[in-house]
């Protein structure tokens, strides 16, 4: 390259002299100001509304500045928590690497950057915003920057704020495959298929190990331990945390409500972590005998002491395995042919295999668990017998009774109630199905009876009719949003906020259909059950069979009068404390029959009540040999 | 390619370095200590006259550190990277003084940082550290939370102070 | 040491140093007979303080071992981790993070020539270079809202695209800058003071600066055509053209020369990426932080920053935290052997502008 011509002269720099005249660049701070970039990174903001308390901003911090500090005026929430970040600025450093790992973006950065104090305590700083703070945020004409530090902050001067695209955290989650709807309602075969290895590892990898789920998941199970350790390919490791908690992980990781992936944290601005496929992929690659020795080194020494149970649901099958680690002897009553309850009876085939119902109640009768079938109590063997034998009870018959609508013809034949049919599908008896249905209802049974119809029906027609209608509006059925999504896709019509009027017959006296009014509402002002129709807004819905899922009662037949005078029953449900004891010390109570509404409630009663009757029965029992 | 024919000459002159050329532009050879300097007079007899820098690595779990010589040619983008263990509890090697004169500082940065003595080298003072009297700070063994409790410990936190 | 020698510290404090930095010199009268170089005064231990944290938390803390240019320490360190991790960058992060490195020079360049004219005594230069330093700091608060630490090149890209009007702006201050360089040459460069102060200081042969480890200007200053950009292109310097300037003396004045150089070259390079920026995404999401594990092995990597060859040594064994992070920065070697050479038999009134002129930036040193 030719070189640039090195002159020298002692001249040339008088030329500098024209800058004396020439307008200065610089100008008078603080007289003069000039307003930070709108990117600037200078002290923090937070949106209290928005933050969950997660401390995943302190987590990632480098320099450790950021505590989490409880607020006792934030009334907690399940799924949040009621701390807040506290931030030291004498380590902070400005990063910004809290802003981009915040989930739901309520952390950010502003524009202020000044804060002169004598006080080295006045560095430490809970950041709020001008939502909440208004004694510290002054609008921009009040504003004065002789008086800027912490406690003097400009309204609205956000600065470096939460990008999705740039996030640290991913919020795609990893898909999983489910077979398109022509498919899956030609048989009852598994709809889901579950995670490969790679794709669960990915998955894994996106969890951030706020626990927040672990909170709000009834049974607390230790999710952030047991996605870590999918990641670190320790199968064994998962499993033994997650049968910490959780006896029924085959049926959870399918079929369960997913109480924690609502409380996720990257599901604020992005998909949750699907923990309900993780630890559907934890406990389906690991096999039965090895499951089987990682809890058995749970198992403590044998008791002399003898508890009953009566009804083999998940809560009666999480309490009998707990108690039978703790070295108690169980038996289980079960009136029907085949353990499981709900389970096996309620829960369609497609959502919930057999095999893996087996396999679960397999593993918990390997710990010494007795199960007697076909022994209905208070017809195959007096409760009185029962009690006679036993140090503690647990009753978890749950809800087996239906309930009706009580409408004009729904006593006729070609009525069915959901519950019923539900259960004989689940044994394998051939039901007659009608060429067009009509559901009454919109929970989560309505769905199961009207998707598991609309198999039978495409076996037998063809093609697929089933309406289903339910007294909720469109946005509020009570069933799970899968669960509306895929039966629509199956070819479920769905007609919301309907009341069911009566039954219409041809002249024939058969069954030709449903006759609906339209439901203003459900509830009355003090909360009560009392809908309010329209009778002049009319519907009828085509069907020759009409089936009923609104509800289930429970069915105490079985106590004798004394218990059932002593035990505190409001609006059908036991009362019991949080271990499950009820009025009467030696019998205890858990699941539907106490306050449902799910399997993973069920399974967290029994775990408690295991505990509550560990209590009472205390640590004095002998030991055998 | 020049890599290629330096690969070739120490594969037959040192038959047992182990040599990874798999990366573009770095070679890098792992060789037993005693050999280490003569292989480094070998490659600046070959023209790679520019020592770029010397690392050591506390590899405390096997008992050993390792010291890696970064080799450059001026004119050329190769790298030879020329790996060495010595044992950690008799901590010495000899200097590489007299092939390349800039290892001067490096080796007593290594010796102050590591703990490692040089042989040859005359100049083995503290470089960053002064009145320095507890292990070498940075092997692994060395506690920096225990080191700043026990220095600093008349200053309290911000909890204790209030 | 003789009678006569006076054994003087250049301490930290002195009004002639650069940074903390001290020296001790024995002299003889005016002439100095041997110096010792004393760093130390900034050793905060990082390479120790980057195996406590994970891959993620470690880049805001890489850059502040370098406080004039602290571009280029975020760029080796990425391309350790992406070398490591085999992370492919998106075109359009490359050519961005070409232009914050060339920004980023440019300002180190002109950080300079203020150091070099306040120590000649010529403050009206060092005010313009400071001032129109100042005018990039602010181009750089734009694009990240950081003036100094801008922590904007990471793992897997940048962090944020480049805000509107931002490639109008830049395009604004070059030709600032270009209509200015008239009155630099005049005032500092063609200066004959200039001339007389720094001809013949500080002379360094080829052997000897190959011998004693020197990169960078002190390289170029000897005729050697040696820049890192060329011989092993990273980011987007494979696909702009540039010349890499040289002299022959290997004193002060050719080193300050090649550094006027430079700094015309940076301004070419930064509007040729301009022009061929593509389009598309500049960030390649790395793995949840808390649980990224790097498969176990070693790199080295290097780029030229504008004091000479920067590398970074970055040995995994496996886990989510780095096991070994060893810096190779320039001014180790400027600072201490080579200034150590260069000041035996100097006249003491030339111990700033020797090491100035070498580019010594104490807490490069030190680490």
């Amino acid at each position: 390259m030719k070189n640039t011509a090195e002159k020298k002269s002692s001249v040339t720099p008088i030329k500098t002299l024209k800058f004396l005249f020439k307008k200065p660049i610089t100008f008078k701070f603080p007289f003069e100001t000039r307003e930070a970039s709108p990117r600037y990174r200078g002290f923090h903001l937070n949106d209290w509304e928005k933050c969950t308390g997660c401390g995943n901003c302190a987590d990632i911090c480098p320099n450790s500045a950021i505590t989490m500090i409880e607020i006792p005026e934030i009334v907690p929430e399940p799924g949040k928590k009621n701390e807040r970040p506290q931030i030291d600025y004498g380590r902070c450093c400005f990063c910004a690497l809290c802003v981009d790992i915040c989930p739901p973006g309520s952390l950010r950065l502003s524009r202020d950057y000044i804060h002169i104090d004598h006080a080295t305590d006045s560095f430490v700083y809970l950041p709020k915003d001008e939502k909440i703070d208004t004694e510290h945020f002054v609008k921009p004409e009040a504003y004065s920057i002789f008086q800027a530090s912490l406690n003097h902050r400009k309204q609205y001067f956000e600065g470096f704020i939460s990008d999705l695209n740039f996030t640290l955290f991913d919020p795609e989650r990893e898909p999983v495959e489910i077979l398109p709807a022509s498919e899956r309602v030609r048989s009852f075969i598994e709809e889901m298929k579950g995670y490969t290895e790679e794709q669960a590892k990915r998955e894994a990898l996106r969890c951030l190990e706020c626990s927040l789920c672990e909170e709000v998941c009834p049974a607390h199970m230790k999710i952030s331990d047991y996605i870590k350790a999918i990641y670190d390919e320790n199968l064994t490791e998962s499993v033994r945390k997650i049968y910490e908690d959780n006896p029924l992980p085959g049926v959870c990781g399918r079929v369960c409500t997913h109480k924690c992936e609502t409380a996720c944290s990257i599901g604020y601005r992005g998909e949750p972590v699907a923990i309900r496929w993780l630890k559907r992929y934890a406990v389906d690659n690991l096999e039965t005998g090895k499951i089987k020795e990682i809890i058995s080194i749970f198992k403590g020494p044998e008791l002399k002491r003898r508890v009953s149970i009566i009804g083999s649901g998940p809560s009666g099958l999480s309490a009998a395995y707990y108690l039978s680690l703790m070295g108690y002897q169980v038996v289980i009553y079960e009136a029907k042919a085949k353990p499981g309850g709900i389970m096996r009876y309620g829960i369609p085939k497609y959502r919930l295999p057999e095999s893996a119902l087996d396999r679960d109640i397999d593993i918990i009768k390997s710990m010494g668990v007795e199960i007697k079938l076909n022994t209905k109590v208070g017809k195959d063997i007096e409760f009185k017998k029962i009690k006679e034998e036993s140090d503690a009870v647990f009753i978890a018959t749950g809800f087996p009774e239906p309930r009706s609508t009580g409408i004009k013809g729904i006593d006729s034949e070609g009525c069915y109630q959901a519950l019923d049919l539900l259960e004989k599908i689940a044994s394998g008896e051939k039901i007659k199905v009608g060429e067009k249905v009509v559901i009454i209802g919109g929970g989560n049974v309505a769905f199961d009876i009207g998707r598991s119809l609309a198999r039978l029906q495409m076996e037998k027609f063809g093609k697929v009719n089933i309406t289903l209608t339910c007294l909720e509006k469109a946005g509020e059925m009570l069933a799970d949003q899968e669960e509306i999504e895929e039966g629509g896709e199956e070819g479920l019509v769905i007609k919301p906020g309907r009341s069911p009027k009566e039954v219409l017959f041809d002249e024939n006296g058969r069954i030709r259909g449903l006759r609906t009014v339209k439901c203003l509402s459900i509830f009355d002002e003090e909360g009560r059950f009392n809908p309010k129709v329209d009778e002049t807004d009319v519907e009828d819905y085509e069907g020759n069979m009409i089936v009923e899922a609104i509800g289930q009662a429970p069915d105490y037949s079985y106590l004798d009068k004394e218990i059932l005078d002593d035990l505190e029953i409001v609006r059908g449900r036991i009362v019991t404390d949080e271990y499950g004891r009820t009025k009467i010390p030696w019998l205890f109570a858990g699941g539907d029959i106490v306050h449902g509404p799910d399997i993973i409630h069920a399974i967290a009663d029994g775990h408690r009540a295991a505990q509550g009757i560990d209590m009472y029965l205390g640590s004095k029992s002998e030991k055998v040999n | 390619m020049m890599g290629k024919e330096i690969e070739r000459e120490i594969k037959i002159l040192f038959s047992d370095a182990v040599i990874d050329s798999t990366e573009k532009n770095r070679l890098k050879i792992r060789i037993k200590k005693d050999l280490a300097i003569y292989l480094l007079e070998f490659l600046k007899s070959r023209g790679f006259n520019y020592l770029v820098a010397i690392s050591c690595v506390d590899w405390i779990k096997e008992g050993e550190f390792e010291l890696v010589y970064q080799i450059g040619k001026i004119d050329d983008p190769l790298r030879i990277m020329v790996k060495t263990r010595i044992s950690r509890d008799r901590a010495e090697f000899k200097s590489a003084i007299n092939v390349y004169k800039n290892a001067q500082t490096y080796e007593r940065e290594i010796h102050e940082l590591f703990g490692i003595r040089f042989e040859g080298n005359p100049r083995l003072i503290p470089l960053f550290l002064e009145n320095w009297n507890d292990i070498p700070p940075f092997r692994k063994d060395f506690d920096t939370r225990k080191y700043v409790k026990e220095t600093f410990e008349g200053i309290p936190t911000l909890e204790e102070s209030k | 040491m003789s009678r006569r020698e006076l054994e003087l510290y250049f301490g930290p404090q002195h009004i002639g140093m650069v940074g903390n930095f001290s020296i001790t010199l024995s002299v003889e009268g005016d002439t100095i007979v041997e110096a010792r170089a004393n760093p130390g005064y900034l050793h905060r231990g990082f390479e120790k303080l980057m195996e406590y944290r994970n891959w993620v938390q470690n880049f805001p803390m890489v850059c502040r071992m370098n406080v004039v240019e602290p571009d280029s320490m975020e760029m080796v360190y990425a391309m350790a981790v992406e070398k490591l991790a085999e992370i492919d960058v998106p075109e359009r992060a490359q050519y961005i993070r070409t232009i914050v490195l060339e920004l980023s020079r440019l300002a180190s360049h002109l950080f300079g020539c203020w150091a070099y004219a306040n120590m000649l005594g010529l403050d009206t230069v060092a005010q313009w270079a400071m001032a129109y330093r100042d005018f990039i700091l602010d181009l750089f608060e734009e694009l990240m809202g950081g003036r100094v630490y801008h922590i904007y090149i990471c793992p897997g890209g940048v962090r944020r695209d480049l805000p509107q009007g931002f490639e109008d702006k830049v395009m604004n201050f070059l030709k600032a800058l270009g209509n200015h360089v008239p009155e630099f040459d005049a005032a500092f460069f063609n200066n004959r003071l200039f001339y007389e102060r720094a001809k013949g200081i500080g002379k360094i042969s080829r052997e000897e600066a190959i011998e004693l480890g020197a990169t960078g200007q002190v390289l170029r200053a000897v005729g050697l055509q040696y820049d890192i950009r060329k011989i092993e292109p990273y980011a987007a310097y494979a696909n702009v053209n540039f010349d890499v300037p040289t002299r022959e003396d290997g004193d002060a004045y050719s080193r300050i020369w090649v550094i006027r150089d430079e700094m015309l070259q940076s301004a070419s390079i930064i509007m040729q990426c301009l022009e061929k920026l593509p389009q598309g995404k500049v960030y390649k999401r790395t793995p949840n932080p808390f649980k990224w594990n790097i498969p176990a092995g070693d790199a080295y990597v290097r780029v030229e920053s504008s004091r000479g060859e920067l590398g970074l040594y970055l040995v995994s064994d496996g886990g989510n935290k780095p096991y070994r992070v060893h810096f190779r920065t320039p001014s180790f070697m400027h600072g201490i052997p080579i200034l150590e050479k260069l000041l035996r038999g100097a006249n003491i009134s030339d111990v700033g502008n020797i090491m100035i002129s070498l580019y010594v930036v104490a807490p490069e040193i030190d680490r």
